[in-house]
């Protein structure tokens, strides 16, 4: 893949893919990785229960969608330098043990004018699950030298 | 029964991670509940975190990325950021450290819900850092039925850089009977 420059992003580009599957270990090692411990990630006897989303089932951290969307920008744009500035993240549906997610995003704004590194584009990003339903969307301002 | 909090401890390799409570119940009923909470006011936070490059490897493996600008301190030497640098997302380790105590307590409810963040970042966190947050409750709400309350956090290192500004929204049980209900295993919210 040819670097990517300032001036090479063009209106429409499409980021690569990010592909991950999760389960319940998942959770477990994001939530020590993080040091969210809310039960509703890492107690699936109590989450039977207390039904914090209306379903017997632990879900994914809303963090762990985050990190994946920003993933999505850190590995097109900080090999050559770049940097996320600012990321706008929505959680739509949670995440469930067993469920495959493909995260994504593509440019739709340019910001130029501002001088190298400085410039910058918007990325709209989103998160689906295996069966094609939005988890998540998100919106990053990200500087490309 | 699954045995979670030993299910936990297999994924702990850092000192940080070793040395903080991962059971939330223990003190929910100290956390500050959403009707007790004033908007625009600002909290001292006493607890640091001091950064380690096995707190960065660690936080990027947790959430799936195998960058080695995040995981690999030989490789991201040859970056453009001549050194490992932190996942944009560890604000939320940070963020956890600095809450174990006082108002900022209640991101630990049981019965929170998550519903999305915005998140602003100056420079990147590197090995070496000690960072302090001030924290400022920025705004409460009602919205279809659900409490929302959102605090303002900004991480600064020791020579006084801000790093990173982060908005921490939950949706939160209304009152601390609500969070009671969670604490029991029952369903403290309606909607």
């Amino acid at each position: 893949m040819a670097e990517v420059t300032f001036e090479s992003v063009k209106l429409g580009d499409t980021l690569p893919p990010v592909q991950r599957k999760v389960d319940q270990e998942t959770f477990w090692r994001f939530a020590v990785g993080s040091l969210d411990y809310n039960p509703v990630h890492s107690n699936p006897d109590w989450v039977k229960e207390a039904k914090v989303f209306g379903i017997p089932s632990t879900v994914g951290h809303g963090a762990m969608t985050m990190s994946l969307l920003t993933t999505v920008v850190s590995n097109w744009a900080f090999p050559v330098g770049g940097w996320i500035k600012s990321l706008d993240s929505k959680f739509v549906q949670p995440v469930l043990p067993g469920d495959t997610l493909t995260f994504g995003g593509t440019v739709t704004e340019i910001h130029p004018g501002r001088g190298k590194n400085k410039n910058y584009v918007v990325v709209e990003l989103y998160g689906d699950n295996q069966k094609g339903e939005k988890i998540a969307v998100g919106r990053a301002e990200v500087t490309i030298p | 029964m699954v045995d979670w909090l030993k299910e936990l401890r297999k994924y702990m390799e850092t000192d940080k991670q070793r040395a903080m409570d991962p059971d939330f119940m223990k003190e929910a009923d100290s956390y500050t509940a959403w009707d007790e909470v004033e908007i625009g006011k600002e909290f001292p936070v006493d607890i640091t975190f001091e950064v380690k490059a096995d707190d960065l490897i660690s936080y990027a493996k947790a959430a799936l990325d195998d960058n080695p600008i995040f995981t690999d301190e030989e490789a991201a030497q040859k970056s453009p950021f001549g050194g490992l640098i932190a996942h944009p997302c560890f604000v939320v380790p940070i963020s956890f450290w600095c809450a174990q105590s006082g108002h900022g307590t209640w991101v630990r409810t049981p019965g929170a819900r998550n519903p999305g963040q915005r998140l602003e970042w100056y420079e990147p966190f590197r090995p070496g850092d000690i960072i302090s947050i001030k924290r400022k409750s920025h705004d409460k709400y009602i919205k279809r039925g659900k409490y929302y309350l959102s605090d303002q956090i900004d991480f600064i290192d020791q020579h006084g850089t801000l790093k990173a500004r982060r908005w921490v929204t939950l949706i939160l049980p209304k009152t601390r009977e609500d969070i009671r209900k969670f604490m029991k295993g029952e369903r403290g919210v309606e909607v």
